[in-house]
């Protein structure tokens, strides 16, 4: 009986607590992403937790607590999707590989900016480093309403190439707001 | 004698009784591992179990029927509020996210490299009595006062706009350096200087072909702010140099200008080598 053996234990207590921690967040994820309730169900669990029994099990938050949450988390995105114009229509993921400080998950997203529609596709891997999270895109894949148009085409493909989500997001903006412009001048002038 | 005699009994005693003492604090600190060790790994096991079902069911394999029982209503909000904070995290993912704070919003500006993630910044804004910067992270080598006066009051968004076309542009040319000195570190000589805004980049580097090396010198000026491609290059090499040299000078000035410093290095390391 000696530190040796300690150490053994401690050291396997330790991988094991790790390996838990992972198994339970993977758990989580897939749940979460293979999970849907409709927007009448949510409201109906709002209204239910009005008549609901105050004293739930201590370690969750009181019924107030979430649908206080719920209501300042959606009214920050509604914030972002009319000062951006993004909008978000559908979202799915689906989490691929999920180690101890890598994440990777496929993504699948569509939304439209003003008028204009897209659907992406591709793969967000998290680095966990020492102070922050690092997150690259890969596979990404774009498909625009107004694919016929050369420029958006040789703009998607060129930005599909780089990964260049973010870019695509700018310039998908100020396009859309452009676009916008256009359309509302001509409207005005049709009208005169 | 006796008495002394007496003492050292004691004293092998005391020693022998604390020894014992020891071996069974340990015994006991190893039982207790043990035992820790034994409900981890249950706890492991079943968890094991519980994503391997999970998994299954996703593929519509075998696996027990359990119509799962209808969820609370706590569950159903809990499942929404981790939802809409995926949402939310995508905005990320644009540039611009951010929340509202009781005065204003706090905007949250990203800015990427190609796929690349890099720093985040935020800008803390109040409404009233006019919009204003209360707070931000913006580095000081970033015009933020002058973008702030053009557009701030006017035009917010395209302050946004702006101010993000900076940060993007600073942060690639930031990167573009980081890459260069990470993977070709062994073709720089000396140093890499740059200013904090990394619009001036000055250094020596060297290529070799045919087992010979040869040194060149370069600067990069980024004239526009909001460009990540620099807008003067000077690349030099020695004057007694061959004009072959000459010429291979005036094609990596073309190089840098054309596209990112650590690909265009890699585009002139690549072209050496199926030289030789």
């Amino acid at each position: 009986m000696d530190n040796g053996t300690c150490q053994v234990y401690e050291d396997e207590i330790q991988s094991l607590e790790e390996e838990i921690k992972l198994l339970a967040e993977k758990y989580e994820d897939s749940q979460q992403e293979s999970t849907f309730f409709s927007e009448e169900e949510i409201l109906m669990s709002k209204k239910s937790f009005q008549g609901e029994f105050q004293g739930e099990s201590k370690g969750h938050e009181s019924p107030s607590d979430l649908k206080a949450q719920l209501e300042s988390l959606e009214t920050d995105l509604s914030f972002l999707m009319k000062f951006t114009g993004i909008r978000f229509t559908h979202h799915s993921k689906k989490t691929v590989e999920k180690t101890k400080n890598r994440t990777v998950r496929k993504h699948r997203l569509s939304g439209n900016c003003h008028s204009l529609s897209f659907q992406l596709e591709f793969q967000l891997l998290e680095i966990q480093n020492k102070e922050d999270v690092s997150a690259v895109i890969t596979d990404l894949s774009i498909i625009m309403e107004s694919g016929e148009d050369l420029d958006v085409s040789k703009f998607v493909s060129s930005t599909e190439e780089r990964g260049d989500l973010l870019t695509f997001f700018r310039s998908l903006s100020s396009y859309a707001e452009w676009y916008e412009h256009r359309r509302c001048t001509f409207q005005h002038f049709k009208v005169r | 004698g006796v008495f002394a005699h007496l003492e050292m009994l004691e004293s092998r005693a005391y020693q022998a009784a604390v020894k014992q003492e020891e071996r069974e604090q340990q015994e006991e600190k190893l039982a207790k591992l043990q035992a820790r060790v034994q409900e981890l790994r249950l706890q492991r096991d079943e968890l094991r179990a519980k994503v391997d079902l999970q998994q299954k069911r996703q593929l519509g394999k075998g696996g027990a029927v359990s119509d799962p029982a209808q969820p609370s209503a706590r569950a159903v909000l809990e499942w929404k509020i981790k939802s809409v904070k995926a949402t939310l995290q995508l905005f990320y993912l644009t540039g611009i996210s951010g929340k509202l704070t009781k005065r204003g919003v706090c905007f949250c500006i990203s800015t990427a490299y190609e796929g690349t993630y890099l720093d985040s910044y935020y800008l803390d804004l109040l409404a009233k009595p006019e919009v204003q910067i209360h707070r931000h992270s913006i580095p000081i080598f970033i015009p933020l006062e002058q973008i702030a006066k053009k557009y701030l009051q006017t035009d917010i968004r395209r302050f946004l706009s702006v101010l993000l076309d900076h940060l993007n542009a600073y942060v690639g040319r930031r990167y573009q350096a980081d890459q260069l000195q990470e993977h070709f570190s062994d073709q720089i000589e000396g140093t890499l200087q740059r200013n904090s805004l990394c619009n001036l980049l000055v250094f020596n580097y060297a290529v070799s072909s045919k087992s010979k090396t040869f040194p060149f010198s370069v600067r990069l000026l980024y004239g526009d702010l909001c460009c990540s491609l620099p807008t003067e290059v000077v690349v030099s090499c020695a004057p007694d140099a061959p004009t072959a040299l000459a010429e291979a000078a005036a094609a990596h000035s073309e190089l840098f200008r054309l596209m990112a410093l650590h690909k265009a290095f890699r585009s002139f390391s690549s072209a050496e080598e199926s030289v030789d």
